[in-house]
């Protein structure tokens, strides 16, 4: 029976090919809309490193001003960085599984000898303690990062990502050789597979879309070879700083601080370490502010640091008003087509189609419709995306048609089109048998 | 004649459809008049004058890595060696480039001490050529001299000896009272004289809330990062970035990062803008294209269930005209009665909009605007099926099939 | 076969009440052919729907194939329409961008046949009417009787019990309605029931028996009398 309904429903499309074409068009051009929204709202709002969202959390610490907080709207929340000297504190202890202090700087790379076709070129840097690989679970073409040791002792290694090694050494692997940075050799301990995950959840300060930094380097060596920070410094306190170990020792946050906590337990621990130690601080004068540590996992620090713009939202918001228009727009030819053609389901039930068997038999053709107009629809947020690239520039991770949001928008079509037939469907299931072939 | 009772009572029989047309010509309202409003306010934003002359500056960053690099003989031959090619005006260092996402902030006081009231900053550092190298021109007081040029080289808590400001920031720290002359505190109790107001300067961030509140400090920038900015004569840009990078290339010390015109910064800057406008706009137009197929499939398809009684109606006498004007007359209705509904929706929406996204109220005229659209698009729609129905013969009358 | 007792069907609209049958009484034998004639709104249209279970009655009783068929709800109304009556209307009624197989094919989905099933008693009742090599053809190809019997042979193809015709040859020309007429005498003389509505009298002298409807209401018996049952000729 399915497949004679099939039959019908696609003579049914071609005898009125104006109405087909309209609404499948209205079908598609609702979908593409909402599935060009949706997917840059998707890929937005996605969490990068959702299989390690429990364990990992971000450590921040209200240290701020005490006349005015740091988010005037939401005061509740502290600063998103912390000064040098809290996170070196941090370091020391040894509660949570892993812990990484890190921040940003850019360096000169210069090639090898061998390739003076290669002009130096400027990279940012991240700084960071060792345990940010595994923390982060960062995907090793050749290598590995570096232990506690290196960090300890401001070791010059360094771990490239694949673009540099391709850039510096043409993608071989480089781990041991030696990459001139800024005038100083460091060596290669490992080269990371292409890794750009979409926000860069650990560090939303600068560009939450950014690609990762392209080299990673003990965190200590930005003390001991006073790297500029490259990252958002800010200060509350007047204070003097006249040189780089006052910046260290001085108020202005710039640090990241992530740790990993394996257990609710753990959790518990640290955050009364965290309270423990801004007590220990407040009796020295520091961190005037309500006692306000927090440790929030990366699906919170992404709401908290609202990766998704407003404008998404709206974007979205508007696209399903548009789809409702879209809905509306079938409806109404749904009906004019199923009503004009009443004589023949009169018919049909005179000739002993149940209600039922109409129903059906209009619902395949409905859904027909639907799949059609989700495929055409899905065509053009291919279109859309692929011209929203260009509005979105750098940041091309943001405008790819996954296989869920493919499936997503084939749902919506094919949704949307059921819910658009409801109506015509009742209406035709209604007419009654021969009442349309009276003739007298 | 209008007609109007009978029409609605026509109407009313084919209540479902009419009620579909006037629910899309609703949402439509809604969310065109919504979406305009939008647009005109990125647009605004978009156009604001950035101060400084952005069709001819450039701007350059250097990096200098090498061990023992003497930034600041790099920072004076590379300036005097631009400075000298033809068709530069000017060229000066500079700290940050305005709309580009990056910059220094600071705050000031008019007094010095803890408790004085402070007025935030975003401050740039220039030499005495900045300000002929930005194309900013002052309308009180002098530029900075040679030796106000400070050129510590270190992480220094130092202030400056005098700044320029905006006349924004001005306003913001003195009132009506005139700058020039007037002391500046920073947080450590150091004072800077006011010596010039400029017009007007965009800082670095494209969505802040007091983005023409700017200083000038006068101050060469600390290695490793210099930047620079040119001033080329009008028409020369293009040309001078081409030949400024291939002049800084030839020392090896230093990695010459980018040599960018303003305008590259510009529009990374307003790309969220310019994504919402472009997508709004394509939205409307697919939106009011869609309602008046609406339009003209509801209008098709009452002319179809009708045709047997307009040619009735012709044959008893009506004219052509008079069948168009049925129709043109249904159409005003039920487009008056979805923009009623339409109009709330539009301020209930914008109301939403403008609490839950912090943007400002729906401008009124937007919805008459979108009225005033709809009522055309709809009378245009509506045409076609008309004239069909206008066309259909009397004969049809004494027709029994 | 059928049996109708003092069935009546009132049309309400807000302004007007119409009795369209009143009191009507009918029985008919099966192998039985019927007209049933009488003038335009004397409500014989109305009796076809109600005996084609096409609308429902507001009082009195029918039965039909020995069955209860009063109050049958919607469902059930469709089976029986489908298993035991075959229509014949006026104006052809063939689903224009259907070929005639899938016309005549048509109430046979309806049944639940099997493929092999139905191209069976589809080529049967094509052959009956003499158009089985007009398969593939569309209606439009087709002439005014040639459609006429492609309608006959779907009322035909699923062995239905009664036949109600109505009108079958009004929009025919004189030449192609008897040949209609000639089938449809055929198909009765094979065993099947027939009632036909018509206001044609020369048409109503080829049935076995007239039933004359005025006012709502069986009126006076025709001229030709009441056979209680036909013997089947076997051939």
């Amino acid at each position: 029976m399915f497949a004679y309904y099939l039959r019908l429903g696609l003579a049914s499309l071609r005898r009125t090919p104006m109405i087909t074409v309209l609404t499948i068009a209205a079908i598609a051009l609702g979908i593409g809309v909402c599935t060009t929204t949706l997917t840059v709202y998707h890929l937005m709002s996605s969490n990068p490193i959702e299989h390690r969202n429990e364990v990992l959390y971000a450590v921040t610490m209200d240290g701020w001003d005490p006349d005015q907080p740091w988010h005037s709207d939401r005061p509740h929340l502290p600063p998103p960085e912390l000064t040098y000297r809290d996170a070196q504190a941090l370091l020391e202890s040894d509660i949570s599984d892993r812990r990484v202090a890190m921040r940003k700087t850019t360096v000169a790379v210069e090639p090898a000898e061998a390739r003076t076709d290669v002009a130096p070129f400027l990279i940012e840097v991240r700084l960071t303690t060792g345990d940010f690989f595994a923390m982060f679970d960062t995907p090793f073409e050749y290598g590995s990062g570096w232990d506690a040791a290196a960090d300890a002792e401001a070791n010059r290694v360094v771990v490239l990502s694949e673009e540099t090694n391709e850039k510096a050494f043409g993608g071989i692997d480089s781990v041991g050789r030696t990459i001139r940075l800024d005038g100083r050799d460091y060596e290669v301990v490992g080269v990371l597979k292409d890794w750009n995950p979409t926000p860069k959840f650990y560090d939303l300060n600068n560009g939450p879309f950014d690609e990762s930094e392209e080299i990673y380097m003990p965190f200590a060596l930005g003390e001991t070879q006073e790297m500029q920070p490259a990252g958002n410094v800010n200060c509350w306190k007047n204070e003097q700083i006249d040189s780089f170990r006052q910046f260290l020792d001085s108020e202005c946050i710039w640090i990241q601080f992530w740790v990993e906590l394996g257990s609710p337990a753990k959790v518990e621990r640290f955050q009364a370490f965290l309270d423990a130690y801004v007590g220990e601080q407040k009796k020295l004068g520091r961190f005037p502010r309500p006692l306000n540590n927090r440790l929030d996992r990366v699906s919170d620090w992404l709401d908290i640091n609202e990766v998704v713009q407003d404008d998404n939202r709206v974007l979205v918001g508007l696209s399903f008003m548009f789809l409702a228009v879209c809905l509306l727009n079938m409806i109404g030819l749904l009906l004019a087509k199923f009503l004009g053609a009443a004589p023949i389901v009169s018919l049909r039930r005179a000739l002993g189609a149940s209600r039922s068997a109409i129903v059906k038999q209009h619902l395949v053709e409905v859904g027909l419709i639907g799949v059609a107009g989700g495929i055409a629809g899905l065509v053009i947020a291919g279109f859309g995306l692929a011209a929203l690239e260009r509005l979105y520039s750098q940041y091309e991770h943001l405008t790819r048609l996954d296989v869920a949001m493919l499936g997503v928008g084939l749902v919506i079509a094919v949704a949307t089109g059921m819910l658009a037939g409801l109506y015509p469907i009742w209406r035709v299931s209604r007419v009654q048998p021969a009442v349309y072939l009276k003739t007298q | 004649m209008l007609e109007l009772g009978p029409i609605l009572s026509a109407l009313s029989r084919n209540r479902v459809a009419a009620i579909l047309v006037m629910l899309q010509i609703a949402i439509t309202l809604a969310v065109v008049a919504n979406a305009a409003f939008i647009i005109e306010q990125r647009l605004e934003k978009m156009s604001r004058p950035t101060g400084i002359d952005s069709d001819n500056v450039f701007f350059v960053q250097s990096y200098g890595f090498a061990p023992g690099y003497d930034a600041l003989a790099v920072i004076r031959s590379d300036l005097d060696e631009i400075r000298a090619l033809p068709g530069v005006v000017a060229a000066s260092a500079l700290s940050s480039i305005p709309l580009s996402g990056g910059g220094s902030q600071s705050t000031y006081q008019i007094t010095p001490g803890e408790d004085a009231p402070t007025v935030e900053g975003n401050y740039f550092e220039i030499d005495e050529y900045g300000i002929e190298a930005l194309g900013v021109p002052l309308v009180a007081g002098r530029n900075f001299r040679a030796d106000e040029v400070q050129t510590d080289q270190g992480v220094t808590s130092k202030f400056v000896p005098a700044v320029i400001v905006t006349r924004d920031f001005a306003r913001d720290l003195f009132g009506d009272e005139p700058a020039v002359g007037r002391q500046v505190y920073d947080g450590l109790g150091q004072a800077a004289t006011v010596v010039g107001v400029i017009e007007n300067m965009q800082g670095s961030w494209v969505n802040a809330t007091r983005l023409t509140s700017v200083l000038l400090h006068p101050r060469l920038p600390t290695p490793p990062i210099a930047r620079y900015v040119v001033r080329a004569q009008p028409g020369q840009r293009d040309a001078l970035i081409a030949e400024v990078e291939h002049l800084l290339a030839s020392n090896r010390d230093r990695v010459v990062t980018w040599v960018r015109p303003h305008d590259w910064f510009l529009d990374r800057s307003y790309k969220p803008d310019l994504r919402m406008v472009v997508f709004l706009g394509v939205l409307i137009v697919w939106m009011l294209l869609l309602t008046g197929l609406g339009v003209v499939g509801l209008a098709s398809f009452l002319v179809r269930v009708r045709t047997r009684q307009i040619g009735t109606r012709r044959a008893v006498g009506a004219t052509r005209g008079a069948i168009l004007r049925y129709f043109l007359v249904e159409n005003w209705l039920l487009t008056t009665a979805g923009a009623v509904l339409g109009i709330l929706l539009a301020f209930a929406f914008g109301h939403w909009l403008s609490n839950e996204y912090a943007l400002p109220r729906l401008a009124p005229h937007y919805v008459a605007l979108g009225v005033l659209a709809l009522w055309i698009l709809g009378q245009l729609a509506v045409l076609v099926p008309a004239r069909r129905a206008a066309a259909i013969s009397p004969a049809i009358a004494t027709r029994t099939v | 076969m059928l049996k109708m007792q003092h069935v009546g069907k009132i049309y309400r609209t807000q302004l007007v009440e119409t009795h369209a049958l009143r009191d009507f009484s009918l029985e008919v034998a099966e192998g039985e052919f019927v007209a049933v004639t009488g003038p335009s709104g004397s409500g014989k249209t109305t009796f076809l729907n109600i005996a084609g279970l096409l609308e429902s009655f507001d009082s009195g009783s029918y039965w039909l194939d020995g069955e209860d068929v009063s109050r049958l709800n919607d469902d059930a109304r469709s089976r029986v329409r489908n298993r035991k009556i075959g229509f014949i209307f006026q104006s052809f009624n063939l689903i224009p961008d259907l070929d005639v197989f899938d016309n005549v094919d048509v109430p046979l989905r309806y049944r639940g046949f099997g493929a092999a099933e139905r191209r069976g008693r589809i080529e049967r009742a094509l052959e009956v009417v003499g158009l089985a090599s007009r398969m593939k053809h569309l209606p439009a190809q087709l002439s005014g009787g040639q459609q006429q019997r492609v309608a006959i042979a779907r009322a035909l193809a699923g062995d239905p019990r009664i036949l109600l015709a109505d009108e079958p040859t009004g929009n025919l020309d004189s030449l192609m309605a008897r040949q209609v007429l000639d089938l449809l005498e055929e198909i009765n003389d094979r065993g099947a029931t027939i009632v036909m509505v018509t206001h044609d009298a020369e048409l109503a002298r080829r049935a076995h028996r007239n039933v004359h409807v005025l006012d709502g209401r069986v009126s006076d018996l025709a001229e030709v009398p009441a056979v209680q049952s036909v013997e089947r000729v076997r051939a």
